[in-house]
């Protein structure tokens, strides 16, 4: 058992499940809408990503923007569906949720019948190299993933931070009702938000797509991974979820490795019960407040 | 003040007394034409607005009834819970003394439940196998949703692992009647007690977090359950599940028989699942948890209902029933597969709930019966159906408060909202009794004297003009024209309190207008401090505000 190897792994996995949590937390809180939907996003991006590479192009930096964009449409199309018509109707929590899984029901069968149930694969984006330092192989798809997700994270966050829309989307997570007062479109931030998440979700698809395979379920254990990580994070915290993806992370290559694959979860849930049991707002609840709804 | 009329409205009025040589009033004035009082009646009561029928509709039949009846009634024995509540009441019409069946819920139960039992008997040939075996699956569908109906809707516990207690029954009861020989009536047993244990460690996070948080979590756990069962080395096959269980459907029967008796082993279970649920949500921990909805728990506590016992105790008893349910399912199709914990199954399972309406049991049959019959029976259209079944989970999400069982009352909360506009639209303002207030007030003669004030008021306004007030300052006493008249008899008649009077300053020997109090030992109020020399001019004073404020009303 080398430490190195479980350190490498922890984070790579952190940082592809941290996109989708990252994305769940800030459309929870921001729209208050709980989007089950991601999978279906995880999936479209991904079959977005190889039809790009099929028929514009093979260049990586083309798949990558492919899956982006396609993800940020597939976000786009969530809000305008589910966000839009439902946002100031009664019962609004339970059904935006139901109305995203609904959606993710519809889209994956959707995949299902138009490219059939056999897998694709994406070409590999990160080309076949590798670097050793201090006696340790880093593979270039760990390190282009790595790099890749913690770019677009910052990038985000420092959107966020910065720009106007960015204050908008984090008036709206402090009190949109507030937000609304002072003139902060709801609508129009959804809009910026589902596709921002979306675009998260994209990238995420396509980096895990150098592992995996695409088929029209699998976005399925990214989303329910991202959302535990959200969940443990505390729903609507971005640093939150970017510490529990840290801890699952190293949680799921230490378990998988010493235990073996079929206890990751198992672990992984035991963490978070134990967590959440302690404090039921997660490891925000510790950090700071989160939005309750 | 006055609207200008055309020339020929106006005439010369002769006071009819003159002839008789009669002490005061005008001999002849410059006045208005008055139109006949009748003509202004009927054109003023006459409705303008449309009209439309109002009231039962006729095709629904009222029995006749009489108050001794009331008093019998059929009750299940050996409890004394009446099979149907019949109230009495009295045709407001007629008059007549007429039943009204009050809650006709086991009615359509009863023909549902019957129209079920009576399916097999009545499908075609063709399609005997296809129909068949999709009932035996809606009836064990329906049996869980009615037990996660009992976790979500009466408990509110929002667990979304309803699925995962039942597949580990099933492959815990199928493992072991594999490997120990058990007989199939032991299984259900059995997967009451893995429905216990699991029950009891899902309820513990569940006393902690609240709504969405314990719902993703427990969508977590339901993949936990798969990725367990399909990558351990005891249960985990080749073949997508664990089968060779032993059942109660015997292998050496007719395929049509064994069809048949699953469908009926399946009814049998959601019959029983009913009951639960009846005994549950219609008894004493369902009155409890009725008190205490989500976000209103803390009053709830202050009451003194403790309402986390009884949602525990709801949901450890239907984690027992699913447990059951996982045990007959082995017992019913000899094992069961992995998909039984997938994302699809609780996707699915969600949409039953949904569609039907989520809380009530009704929906959880219905929604299990649609998507089944869509899901089953339609297996020919490949992915298509389920995309029409998330299409049709898609539309009540967006369209509807609460399934299709919410429709009615959705239907009648929107129609009272159009019934209140179209009637404000039509009612007329001032003076008259808004017809929301209308229905407050016993006594119904104030109301038509209200609406008959009002029209009066109207038409008075229509004399007012400088003619006739010209005429009022001439001669205030004696006979006047018609208009002028009909003016003042309006003022004469009008309560006792507010009214104008005049009053004489003993000293100065002026005239200043008061009004009265209307309530006795209360002096009148001065209204104004002007001071009239003769009384002709108080009275005339007296007039002008009088129909100052019968135009300014």
């Amino acid at each position: 058992m080398d430490i190195e190897f479980i350190l490498i792994n922890g984070i790579v996995i952190a940082c592809i499940y941290g996109l989708i949590a990252v994305a769940v937390s800030i459309t929870w809180s921001s729209l208050g809408l709980l989007n089950l939907g991601y999978g279906f996003i995880f999936a479209f991006a991904g079959y977005g990503a190889y039809v790009t590479s099929r028929s514009l192009s093979e260049y990586p930096p083309v798949v990558l923007a492919a899956g982006v964009l396609v993800g940020a449409v597939g976000g786009v199309i969530i809000c305008a569906l589910i966000f839009i018509p439902l946002h100031e109707k009664p019962n609004f929590t339970v059904r935006g949720m139901v109305g995203t899984l609904a959606i993710s029901l519809i889209g994956s069968q959707g995949l299902l019948w138009w490219f059939g149930p056999r897998n694709k694969a994406l070409p590999e984006i990160f080309g076949r190299w590798q670097v050793e330092i201090g006696g340790t192989v880093l593979t270039s798809d760990k390190i282009g993933i790595v790099v890749c997700s913690i770019v677009m994270l910052i990038l985000i966050v420092r959107w966020m931070r910065s720009s106007r829309r960015g204050l908008e989307i984090r008036a709206m997570m402090m009190n949109p009702h507030a937000a609304s007062i002072v003139g902060i479109g709801i609508r129009k931030t959804g809009f910026y938000v589902m596709g921002i998440t979306g675009a998260m979700t994209g990238l995420a698809a396509v980096l895990l797509s150098q592992t995996y395979y695409i088929s029209p379920f699998s976005g399925i254990t990214p989303l329910i991974k991202g959302v535990s990580i959200a969940l443990l994070g505390g729903l609507g915290s971005v640093r939150g979820a970017v510490i529990a993806s840290v801890i699952l992370g190293f949680a799921e290559s230490l378990t998988s490795t010493v235990l073996g694959g079929q206890y990751v979860l198992i672990t992984q849930f035991l963490i978070i019960i134990a967590i959440l049991m302690i404090r039921p707002r997660g490891i925000a609840g510790i950090l700071d407040v989160a939005r309750e709804q | 003040m006055s609207t200008p009329r055309k020339n020929d409205d106006q005439y010369l009025w002769k006071n009819p007394l003159a002839v008789w040589g009669a002490k005061g009033g005008n001999y002849d004035v410059p006045s208005i034409r008055v139109e006949d009082p009748r003509t202004v009646w009927r054109k003023t009561t006459s409705y303008k607005a449309p009209l439309h029928k109002v009231g039962r509709f006729k095709y629904i039949h009222k029995w006749a009834n009489h108050g001794k009846r009331l008093w019998k009634r059929q009750r299940w024995w050996p409890t004394r819970r009446s099979v149907l509540l019949i109230r009495g009441l009295y045709n407001r019409k007629t008059l007549k003394a007429e039943k009204s069946i009050v809650d006709k819920r086991p009615i359509y139960w009863a023909i549902s439940l019957l129209a079920l039992v009576l399916v097999p008997l009545f499908v075609p040939e063709s399609l005997q196998f296809t129909i068949l075996t999709a009932g035996a699956t809606f009836g064990i569908f329906a049996a869980i949703n009615v037990c996660w109906t009992l976790v979500i809707g009466t408990a509110s516990i929002f667990s979304l692992a309803t699925y995962a207690v039942v597949g580990t029954a099933a492959f815990l009861t199928a493992w072991l009647s594999i490997n120990l020989g058990l007989p199939w009536w032991m299984l259900p047993p059995i997967g009451m007690l893995v429905g216990i244990v699991f029950g009891g460690i899902l309820a513990l996070p569940a006393l902690r977090l609240d709504g969405f948080y314990y719902a993703l979590l427990t969508l977590g756990l339901n993949e936990l359950c798969r990725v367990y069962f399909v990558t351990s080395s005891e249960f985990g096959s080749a073949s997508g599940g664990l089968y060779g269980a032993s059942t109660y459907i015997g292998a050496a029967w007719a395929p049509l028989t064994q069809s048949v008796v699953s469908y009926y082993g399946a009814f049998a279970l959601l019959v029983a699942s009913l009951f639960l649920f009846r005994f549950i949500d219609g008894r004493r921990l369902g009155r409890i948890l009725r008190m205490a909805p989500e976000k209103r728990e803390a009053f709830a506590e202050a009451t003194g209902v403790n309402y986390r016992q009884a949602r525990v105790t709801v949901f450890l008893v239907s984690s027992v029933a699913l447990g059951f349910i996982g045990g007959f399912y082995t017992a019913q199709y000899r094992g069961v597969a992995y998909a039984i914990f997938g994302f699809d199954t609780v996707l699915l399972g969600l949409a039953m709930l949904t569609i039907g309406g989520i809380g009530r049991v009704e929906g959880a049959v219905a929604g299990t019966l649609i998507v089944v019959v869509l899901d089953k029976v339609f297996i020919t259209l490949g992915p298509i159906r389920h995309i029409m079944i998330g299409v049709l989970m898609l539309f009540v999400v967006l369209f509807l408060k609460n399934g299709l069982f919410g429709m009615k009352q959705q239907f009648r909360a929107w129609r009272d909202k159009k019934k209140g506009e179209w009637r404000s639209s039509r009612t007329e303002k001032g003076g008259e009794a808004l017809p929301e207030e209308a229905t407050e007030i016993d006594d119904k003669d104030i109301l038509y004297r209200k609406r008959f004030d009002k029209m009066q008021r109207e038409h008075l306004k229509t004399l007012v003009c400088e003619e006739v007030i010209e005429e009022h300052k001439n001669k205030p006493l004696g006979q006047h024209s018609e208009a002028l008249e009909r003016l003042l008899l309006y003022f004469r008649r009008t309560p006792q309190n507010d009214k104008y009077a005049i009053r004489r300053d003993s000293r100065g020997k002026r005239y200043k207008i008061v009004a009265f109090s209307g309530v006795r030992g209360t002096s009148p109020r001065l209204v104004e401090d002007k001071e009239y020399e003769t009384v002709e001019e108080a009275y005339h004073g007296v007039f002008r505000r009088r129909v100052y404020d019968l135009l300014e009303a």
